[in-house]
């Protein structure tokens, strides 16, 4: 970037003071106002804000995703191995859960496989996001559009392809619907013939966690863009193995 | 009480060997850590592990964890970042085909009820449009480096301040602020150039 001082500040100044500009608060007025002026002559600044706070709104559209239902129950018991009623419907004390709880895992064993249909993300996928995800990962990978041109992207063949892709879809829905469908069918015929059924909470093994204390500082993602790291670049595997077990409900 | 207040309470309780108050920890952070592990690994199965090691991390060490040096928050970033990073050196090889490899985005389908009411009102292709537009955005962002894509999404979505930032990542405001512009930017170019193809 060239540091030329347009209207008292110069590049280096108006980029320190961007973020805090967008912010709409932290600049005096005079401060301001030097910006505001840089911003509509200077040839970088101007478009590197356009881009800032575009790429700002973008991201402000994302919204906070909520997590599996699960993920509490699994942290607890890689954790502490206590797990209250409040994260379990099921009681660890073997006895009968009250029947809310029974109706709420009565409910949730037909909402799942629902819900996870619609969580299903290549099936929502549509003929642009394909497109998408194509493009930005050559986008990313640095092949220009231009170089593209030999492969076939004749409207045919495209969706000749992304026919294929929507085939493998339903296959896949009609298989996991067929799973959850016997899955529903069994739970049914087990609660008929055990109308007070103990609850099955496996209390798994404590994870060793005991509090020695581990503190690793001053870590990067790499010394330089463009160097490779190595495995060796990382300290003594904890002491401790931390399996994950994401799918155990 | 306060929010500081509280949460210190509740970490000594847990040093004390109180289950209860830990669970109230898992409870009242667990969304945000996985909030962040989503948006910077991409998937949710990836972001489950991590979440879950986050979290044992933390129970191994939260009797090191010192009120007086910070917000309990900026310390539970500090150890999520220090995760991601090593993360990232794991899977950094297959990063390239994990982007053409999957949508990543199982969540924005999983909206709030409310809304998917609301959406249920628009028409279809305004609703597709608006969740794929997010989507997108989520894609571009997993294209951004490292440093840039955790410095974004501290700030934009998770909305810290740039001191907090600052300390959970260790390094100066400045670079916090150096790093914020240029991720916003880069993204945004990122999604322009992009969308020019697609449209
Ligand atoms: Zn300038």
């Amino acid at each position: 970037m060239v540091d030329e001082t347009k209207h008292g500040i110069d590049c280096t100044e108006f980029e320190a003071l961007l973020s805090d500009a967008m912010d709409g608060d932290g600049l005096s007025a005079a401060r301001k106002q030097s910006f505001e002026a840089h911003r509509h002559v200077c040839a970088v600044c101007g478009p590197l804000f356009a881009d800032a706070q575009a790429g700002r709104e973008w991201l402000r559209s994302l919204e906070a995703v909520e997590p599996p239902a699960h993920l509490v129950h699994n942290i607890l018991v890689a954790t502490s191995g206590v797990v209250s009623r409040r994260t379990l419907p099921t009681r660890a004390d073997g006895r009968t859960t009250p029947l809310g709880e029974r109706a709420r895992e009565w409910w949730d064993s037909y909402a799942a496989p629902v819900s996870a249909f619609v969580r299903q993300p290549r099936f929502a996928m549509s003929f642009g996001m394909i497109f998408f995800s194509f493009s930005l990962g050559l986008s990313v990978a640095g092949v220009k559009p231009k170089d593209v041109a030999k492969v076939s992207l004749r409207p045919a063949v495209v969706r000749h392809a992304y026919n294929d892709a929507q085939i493998k879809v339903v296959q896949y829905y009609d298989n996991i619907r067929f799973v959850y469908e016997i899955e529903s069918k069994v739970r049914e015929l087990k609660r008929a013939n055990t109308p007070a059924e103990p609850a099955e909470q496996k209390q798994n093994p404590k994870n060793n966690t005991s509090g020695q204390p581990e503190q690793r500082q001053d870590r990067n993602y790499s010394q330089d863009y463009n160097q490779p790291v190595f495995a060796a670049l990382r300290e003594a595997p904890p002491a401790v193995s931390t399996t994950t077990n994401r799918r155990s409900v | 009480m306060e929010e500081a207040q509280v949460v210190g309470l509740l970490v000594r309780r847990c040093v004390g060997g109180d289950a209860a108050a830990w669970e109230e920890i898992v409870q009242r952070y667990h969304r945000r850590i996985y909030n962040v592990c989503y948006r910077f690994a991409g998937d949710s199965d990836n972001a489950q592990d991590l979440t879950q090691e986050v979290f044992i991390k933390m129970y191994r060490t939260l009797n090191t964890y010192d009120s007086g040096k910070g917000a309990f928050m900026t310390w539970v970033t500090a150890i999520t970042r220090n995760l991601l990073v090593d993360h990232f050196r794991k899977t950094k090889g297959d990063r390239i085909t994990d982007s053409l490899d999957s949508t990543a985005s199982e969540h924005e389908d999983a909206q709030p009820l409310s809304e998917r009411i609301a959406d249920g009102g628009l028409a279809p292709d305004a609703a597709v449009q608006k969740r794929e537009t997010r989507e997108m955005v989520h894609l571009a962002l997993q294209s951004l480096s490292p440093e840039l894509r955790e410095a974004v999404i501290l700030r934009d979505l998770q909305d810290m301040d740039y001191r907090e930032i600052a300390t959970a990542l260790r390094v100066p405001e400045g670079t916090v602020k150096s790093r914020i512009n240029r991720g916003r930017a880069e993204l945004a170019r990122l999604l322009q150039r992009t969308y020019k193809q697609v449209i």
